[in-house]
């Protein structure tokens, strides 16, 4: 931000704005309402929707306010009669050739247009034209469709893979009336990027394949969170009912990932659903399980490791827990149980410092840097090669592992299982289920965890950043946190009467049933 | 009347090969410029009062002079992209004196200290593209063009870009982005061209007749080019009459000439029996002017801009009353909303909302509420829009249905027979 700043005057109120910023970055910042469309804070400006329109004093001409740099003393309104009329016909402009869809477009109640009519206009269209035909559903690649009619051609989606991704993949092809958004030659809107277009497309003209026809955005409530997908820790909030979590999205964070975040990213509201979810705790060995509550399991796997030797007890995390996870666990297992071997199961070792120049980061943990953290703090590591002559040298008879939370990302997920089997006792805390965990030889604990959805906590991001989240909500009840988890195994008592209601679970739609591939 | 100052050699074949042209004294200006100083050249220019004849009339001196005054590149760009409908005189200048134009743009860019230059002829030109070709050909083999020019030391090259058939790469930085291999749409301002254009660098865009203009304002001074026209407007001017007149072409007159000299005395008036109905002064973008006004008016950019239309490109249609001027509407907003590029929405969807009006009641389901939309539409994509499009879509559909409303009245209450006593078809 450039150090001096300038004085302005936005419908008469005087503020201060750093130098060089645009007329409607001030009215911004004076919280000013000013209707705006092809306008992007983290794209180029555009210039074209034409709806952002000022009166500068001593100007003769209206501006647009996204164009307009401030200068010391400038008086920029945006409330005369002129400017609400051409604003209003801004919208009207944008409104004829639009197929004013609403009810059964997925973008109503989140749709730009609609926000800023409603705001802006409101008045008695005087179109009676027919309207302009274009397609309605055009794949654009594995993730978008596109809806040529409900575009407005505001060009953010253009400037996203000019600027943004650099992909390049969208144009906007023909001109005048007839202008369309697409893509060179059937080449394929792909990359993974692509669902930031959906994100900042105004209207239903993108549309996302995995969440479109779904829900009726009205109808979902939003929690912040910090994206587990990797470990860069994009601030994002998921988007949930009572039926589960239907998707995630981008928070604005110009700390770490701006406006946007990655396609990977949005998947992981998919492996907290109910469908994948270990719901209640197993006992037991192969084909032969007892049906015990979470309660009792984690009491008996807490009875397990105080009779193990603290010395033939070993302590596997993974890179997918809460710093406060960490922490209490360290705490339990050093302090009380004074265990002595500690290890880090890393899932990509050769990709750890893989980035894609933008968010995406090779390490597929949000907290791979806070395990390493509290090793420092607690210390207690021990090489892997140590875990496998522990157990192959029967040294290890009980094994905790704090399993992974998104299991897709362990590509040696079967091969872990199996060697870590080959202690007597194995308990396995788990988000997800596992067949494979079903059809262990050795003495097995399933122990459902909750999800970074369900529970409050931090990561510690690649640099370091340590970012907080709280709980959104709750999809399986029954699934407990770290911290609850080490209190029923030390004994001590939880309060189960503070406890949220987990989900139904989605219920059949036969829109979706009915629709076929798009 | 006619002034022959630009075209008095056109009616010689031989003026178009650089032989012909040095034997009328083609290329003795140009040694005489390269010894001045620049600036000298810069302020002749502006002396001279010499406006852009491409449309929009902005004095030439003072458009050279919002270039940085530093030692960045820069660019000139000659447009030749004559698109505006009606007008013809580019062409006629390109294919009689290819090498007026580029003597004219060597001047110029000397002045400006370019070292390279463009002439972005419309892609439809194809004999004026291999006239222009040809021509610069001559100019680099004979040392007009290239290394250290008449041993004068300025280098300068010249090179032909052509159009791909958009009208709206007329306007500036459309023509622009067109050069720089982009879609030819114009570019939001500022920056400007001179301060950021072709290739983020100053460029400098004029017309192919004010370009050759300043041949003649270095051969004979400034004071010499303003004895022709009016104070405001100086030199001259070449207009393309087409239309219902006898003797339809292009005319070099002195700005400030009555417009009934140039219909009646120039062009030979109209056919026996015909009256005047309409003249459109300035291209389809000026708004039209009445058979009373026109027999008034006198062809400068002041006189025009009184009678509330403009000069333009210098394209004068004129129409008498066999015409209809619901059909001749009906023509302008299918061009304006076929060159439409599509970026800015007021213009995107007014050019397209007017055209299926302005169609609707020239066939015959007008509504009598029309009217007032069609001006209500106009007024709002007037000075909303990145470039003048808009404008120039707005102009002649308020002009007509206000001028000449009885016609679009009869339309709307009889159907299909306008005032003009035409069927249509």
């Amino acid at each position: 931000m450039p150090d001096k700043s300038v004085r302005i005057k936005v419908n008469g109120q005087e503020i201060e704005v750093p130098e060089k910023s645009t007329v409607i970055q001030a009215f911004k910042q004076a919280g000013v309402d000013i209707c705006h469309y092809c306008w992007h804070p983290g794209l180029s400006i555009a210039g074209v929707c034409r709806l952002c329109m000022v009166q500068v004093e001593g100007m003769p001409k209206l501006q647009i306010a996204c164009n307009t740099e401030v200068k010391e003393g400038m008086s920029v309104n945006n409330t005369s009669d002129v400017v609400k009329e051409t604003v209003k016909w801004g919208l009207d402009f944008h409104l004829i050739n639009h197929p004013l869809d609403c009810p059964i477009c997925d973008q109503a109640g989140e749709c730009g247009l609609q926000d800023q009519y409603m705001q802006f206009g409101s008045y008695d269209p005087e179109m009676a034209e027919p309207k302009v035909k274009k397609e309605k559903v055009v794949d654009l690649g594995p993730t978008v469709v596109l809806d040529k009619e409900r575009c407005i051609l505001c060009s953010r989606c253009v400037r996203f893979t000019d600027e943004v991704s650099k992909t390049n993949e969208l144009g906007i092809f023909n001109r005048g009336d007839r202008s369309e958004i697409g893509t060179v030659a059937g080449k394929p809107l792909d990359n993974n990027y692509s669902l930031n277009t959906v994100d900042i497309c105004p209207v239903g003209a993108l549309t996302s394949k995995d969440f479109r026809f779904r829900q009726r955005v009205w109808y979902l409530k939003e929690a912040d969170a910090i994206c587990p997908g990797c470990s860069t820790g994009c601030s994002v909030k998921v988007h949930y009912n009572e039926e589960g979590v239907w998707r995630v999205k981008p928070r604005v964070n110009p700390e770490v990932n701006g406006h946007w975040m990655c396609d990977v990213g949005r998947n992981t509201y998919k492996y907290v659903n109910l469908k994948n979810r270990l719901l209640s705790a197993k006992v037991g060995k192969r084909d032969v399980w007892q049906e015990v509550s979470v309660e009792d399991a984690v009491r008996s796997a807490g009875l397990k490791l105080r009779e193990t030797k603290p010395e033939e007890i070993a302590v596997v995390f993974t890179g997918q827990y809460t710093n406060e996870d960490y922490a209490v666990a360290f705490k339990f297992f050093k302090e009380e149980l004074k265990v002595k071997s500690f290890f880090h199961w890393l899932n990509n070792p050769d990709k750890l410092n893989e980035f894609d120049g933008l968010l995406f980061r090779g390490d597929r943990n949000p907290n791979t840097k806070g395990l390493e953290n509290a090793f420092t703090t607690f210390g207690g590591k021990s090489g892997w090669d140590n875990l496998q002559a522990g157990l192959s040298g029967r040294k290890f008879k009980t094994v905790i592992v704090f399993g992974p939370e998104d299991q897709s990302v362990f590509p040696d997920l079967e091969e872990k299982i199996k060697f870590l089997s080959s202690a007597e006792n194995l308990i396995w805390l788990t988000a997800c289920s596992n067949s494979m965990l079903d059809s262990l030889g050795c003495e097995t604990w399933q122990i459902p965890v909750k999800t970074y959805i369900e529970k409050a906590g931090s990561f510690t991001n690649f640099e370091g950043k340590v970012q907080s989240f709280k709980a959104g909500t709750t999809i399986v009840a029954q699934a407990l946190t770290i911290a609850e988890t080490v209190d029923l195994m030390a004994g001590r008592e939880i309060n189960w009467n503070l406890r949220p209601q987990g989900v139904g679970g989605p219920k059949i739609n036969y829109a979706i049933a009915n629709r076929g591939q798009l | 009347m006619q002034v022959k100052l630009l075209s008095e050699h056109y009616d010689k074949p031989e003026f178009q090969a650089l032989g012909g042209y040095e034997r009328y004294g083609g290329y003795v200006v140009l040694a005489k410029a390269l010894k001045m100083d620049p600036n000298a050249i810069i302020e002749e220019v502006k002396a001279s009062g010499l406006r852009g004849r491409g449309g929009a009339g902005f004095p030439t001196g003072t458009k050279w002079s919002f270039l940085p005054k530093n030692g960045e590149p820069r660019y000139l760009l000659c447009n030749a992209d004559e698109g505006e409908p009606g007008t013809f005189k580019d062409r006629v200048m390109m294919e009689k004196a290819p090498h007026q134009l580029i003597e004219g743009m060597i001047i110029s860019a000397f002045a400006i200290g370019s070292k390279k230059s463009y002439i972005y002829i419309r892609g439809e030109y194809t004999d004026s593209i291999r006239i222009v070709g040809q021509a610069i050909q001559e100019a680099y083999k004979a040392g007009y063009l290239g290394k250290n020019i008449l041993g004068l030391g300025f280098d300068h090259d010249m090179d032909i870009y052509v159009g791909a058939g958009a009208y709206i790469v007329g306007e500036e930085t459309g023509m622009i982005s067109s050069l720089e291999g982009l879609k030819g749409q114009p570019k939001l301002k500022p920056p400007f061209p001179a301060v950021q254009g072709y290739l983020r660098k100053p460029t400098i865009v004029n017309n192919v007749e004010t370009l050759a203009a300043v041949k003649y304002i270095i051969r004979d001074g400034a004071s010499s080019y303003r004895k022709h026209g009016t104070e405001k407007s100086a030199g001259t001017k070449l207009f393309s009459v087409s239309g219902n007149v006898q003797r339809p072409g292009t005319y070099e007159v002195p700005l400030g000439l009555p417009l009934k000299v140039l219909i009646n005395d120039i062009c030979g008036g109209l056919k026996p029996g015909r009256k005047l109905k309409a003249v459109i002064p300035g291209g389809s973008s000026a708004p039209v002017l009445t058979g009373d006004e026109a027999n008034k008016v006198t062809m400068d950019y002041e006189a025009l801009a009184q009678m509330g239309s403009m000069l333009g490109s210098g394209a004068v249609i004129v129409i008498d009353d066999s015409n209809c001027m619901v059909d001749i509407l009906s023509t302008i907003m299918h061009f304006y909303h076929h060159e439409s590029c599509g970026q800015c929405t007021p213009c995107r969807e007014g050019t397209g909302w007017l055209n299926k009006i302005v169609h609707r009641i020239a066939d015959g389901h007008g509504e009598s509420k029309d009217i007032d939309l069609i001006k209500k539409v106009s007024e709002q994509m007037m000075g909303k829009t990145i470039c003048a499009l808009s404008d120039a879509a707005a102009m002649p559909a308020i002009s007509f249905v206000t001028k000449f409303r009885d016609e679009f009245e009869a339309f709307i209450k009889k159907g299909q027979i306008g005032a003009g006593g035409t069927a249509h078809a």
